[in-house]
């Protein structure tokens, strides 16, 4: 199984490139993070992987084969949320279950599964307008799901989730990750994608500005924080950083080198100041991407 | 093969959907029970007429030119009068009359006077502005054939001097046209409007059902789960199979409600529906589903096109005189049905649906013309479903202005 594989795609619309020779890979179960501005061509590229749109060159292949509605089972919860407003949710998730080419019986039976697990069971015979658009979202997110699809695409899936909600759309995608499932997430949570994907790719502008291993990204970058946390006001012993935060004696701050934040540990630990954490941090996915893609837009 | 399964998932879901909704089961209801009362307003007039109808006609027959026959008159008009008003000899004299007239707004009188050999009829009504003189009149010519009959019948004459008399005229219609025009132009006309109205309404629900799905965003998860193609077939299948269950509700509800609340002589008048044969109804039909087939693809387009439900009525304009102009082409060459602008109307794709099928009742349309006709319109059936489908494969995805046939041509010609 050499699962997906994005070489080289482009796609123009009226003369105008947006997206620019993109490429990436899922060779293994996992999520992968797409990232970008809005209108960095992430949904168009969304879009041709999914052969909504043609791409005008390139390869994208699914287990070697090229990608199309038919050979691949794929799930989609795109950005823009939509429901039929004066249908059953029921109703709504059937049509799209036999869409996918699932029996009555087997979409069901999937309905009954998933409606447990989102907490939408009582909602199921109500029409779409009467719910709230986190549970309406929930119900797109099982449209995505239902026919146990291999490869699932989940554009902004946290957006508009209350925190309940939204440990539970993390738990069932930790869960799909375990079934062996391929899924692309595109997020401008940063946090959201630090937690789940050991893949990135960041676009702007139609092109790849970033794209790897987070891990191995962030290994290319020097520590830029040290957090923190003492017993006492130490205002002045930080005079040569830049203080980011601070409360209840709790700092974070900028560091140039970790040398100045060890030289700083030094002369805390001398003048017997308690404590009781410091961490020297590497930057953060939000500061590598507004780095790589400020730096691009200036 | 599931192209086919798909298309008929989202006919049977659209059609589900329809008749799902409150707005159409309301609506349907009401033009079904307006249809039924349609039909009875003639009954409720006369009942109303019936029930306030007090008129009363004096006959004052001064002379005495009639003796018993006034009486006659009185018997025989209750039998046939369909709008019943009272005729009542009186032996009173004018002014008694007249006051009589003054105080029964319903009233009025006719008084016969012997005058040598003339007879003269003095009409008396409240207010020759305002007051009906219908009834008086037909009175008198009641009363002025029975006095015609009794002179002759003093006469004595033989039945061949009676015959020569009151001869037996036949009325006959030739036409000049060696063209032979049947059918009853009010069934026609019906069929005309019915014909336009279901397509209409119906390719119409195309438009506005495509919007619905691009502004409610549902698109975005549709077009994963099933091809352009299906979606745009599969939901004009269905609105058109839900129409034409409509329709035809709406003209059995029609034909049931006049043949049991019309009066038949009114009836058969007005709709002679001795040429509506089976091979008419075939033709309507055919029509009809190619008909609606072109509006409804021409509509998706337009329907596609739109990003804002608001802006539906103005993306429909185009098709909407489209429409307008292929239904007043057939509608105003009706009453020239051989004429070159009515063939002309019978072939042109726009204008065929709503003209054919009144050619083949008027039985002036050859086989040919028929199978002419309808070929033309299937190849434009199927060169619009392939521009349909191409610009709505890339219209439904894109919020931008799209209208325009600039626009149009750049999405037909994207890949």
């Amino acid at each position: 199984m050499s699962g997906l594989i994005l070489k080289d795609v482009s796609k123009s619309f009226a003369g105008k490139l947006v997206v620019d020779r993109i490429s990436f890979s899922l060779d293994q179960p996992g999520v992968y993070g797409l990232l970008g501005t809005n209108g960095a061509g992430k949904t168009t590229t969304i879009r041709m992987l999914l052969g909504i749109i043609t791409k005008d060159s390139g390869e994208i292949t699914w287990n070697d084969a090229p990608v199309d509605r038919k050979t691949v089972n794929f799930g989609y919860l795109p950005e823009e949320r939509g429901v039929y407003p004066k249908v059953k949710i029921l109703d709504q998730l059937l049509y799209f279950a036999e869409l996918k080419g699932i029996d009555k019986v087997t979409a069901g039976a999937a309905i009954q599964k998933w409606a447990k697990r989102l907490k939408v069971e009582e909602y199921l015979n109500l029409p779409a307008e009467k719910l709230s658009k986190g549970n309406q979202q929930k119900i797109q997110f099982m449209t995505a799901i239902i026919h146990n699809p291999d490869l699932i695409v989940l554009d902004e899936p946290f957006s508009g989730l209350d925190p309940v909600n939204t440990e539970i759309l993390k738990n069932i995608i930790i869960d799909l990750v375990r079934d062996g499932k391929f899924i692309i997430m595109s997020a401008h949570q940063m946090a959201t994608i630090e937690e789940f994907c050991s893949n990135i790719l960041i676009m702007n502008r139609g092109k790849t500005v970033l794209q790897g291993n987070l891990d191995e990204i962030k290994s290319h970058y020097p520590a830029n924080r040290v957090t923190l946390s003492t017993d006492q006001d130490i205002t002045k012993y930080l005079k040569d950083f830049t203080i980011e935060n601070e409360h209840d004696f709790h700092y974070i701050l900028k560091i140039k080198t970790e040398k100045s934040a060890h030289k700083l540990l030094q002369k805390l630990t001398a003048d017997k100041i308690t404590i009781n954490k410091f961490e020297i941090m590497k930057p953060t996915l939000n500061d590598i991407f507004i780095e790589k893609v400020g730096a691009k837009d200036e | 093969m599931n192209n086919f399964k798909d298309i008929f998932t989202v006919a049977k879901f659209t059609m589900r959907d329809m008749i799902g909704r409150k707005s159409f089961r309301i609506s349907t209801l009401i033009i079904l029970i307006l249809i039924v009362i349609g039909f009875n307003v003639p009954s409720f007039i006369q009942e109303i007429n019936n029930g306030n109808s007090n008129e009363t006609i004096l006959i004052s027959d001064v002379d005495h030119l009639f003796a018993e026959e006034i009486s006659e008159v009185v018997d025989s008009s209750i039998s046939y009068r369909k709008d019943p008003y009272q005729l009542e000899p009186t032996e009173d004299d004018l002014d008694t009359i007249k006051e009589r007239i003054n105080d029964d707004d319903s009233t009025s009188a006719i008084i016969i006077i012997k005058d040598g050999d003339s007879i003269h009829f003095d009409y008396y009504v409240k207010n020759t502005a305002t007051s009906n003189t219908e009834n008086l009149y037909a009175t008198a010519e009641q009363i002025k054939s029975v006095y015609i009959n009794n002179q002759i019948a003093n006469l004595h004459l033989t039945k061949n001097q009676l015959d020569s008399i009151k001869p037996l005229v036949y009325h006959s219609v030739h036409q000049t046209d060696d063209q032979e025009i049947s059918g009853n132009i009010g069934v026609m006309m019906i069929l005309s409007c019915i014909l336009f109205f279901a397509i209409y309404f119906c390719a119409f629900q195309v438009s506005s059902s495509i919007t619905v799905e691009k502004t409610s965003k549902i698109i975005e998860t549709l077009v994963t789960s099933t091809s352009p193609r299906s979606i745009i077939l599969g939901k004009t299948i269905g609105i058109g199979l839900v129409g034409l269950g409509q329709m035809l509700l709406f003209v059995v509800t029609a034909v049931l409600s006049a043949y049991s609340f019309l009066d038949s002589e009114i009836l058969n008048a007005m709709l002679d529906l001795s040429n509506f044969t089976p091979y008419l109804a075939i033709i309507t039909l055919v029509y009809f589903i190619l008909g609606y087939f072109v509006y409804a693809l021409l509509y998706a387009v337009t329907g596609a096109t739109v990003s804002k439900p608001e802006d539906i009525q103005a993306a429909n304009t185009p098709v909407v005189i489209l429409t307008m102009i292929g239904f007043y082409l057939a509608y105003f060459t009706l009453m020239n049905p051989t004429g070159e602008l009515n063939i002309f109307a019978s072939l042109l794709p726009i204008s065929s649906p709503f003209c054919m099928p009144l050619r083949v009742m008027m039985g002036v349309a050859s086989s040919w013309d028929v199978c002419l006709s309808i070929l033309i319109l299937l190849i434009t059936c199927i060169v619009v479903a392939h521009i349909a489908i191409k610009i709505y494969s890339n219209a439904i995805l894109n919020y931008g202005n799209q209208r325009g046939l600039k626009n149009l041509f750049k999405m037909y010609k994207e890949k």
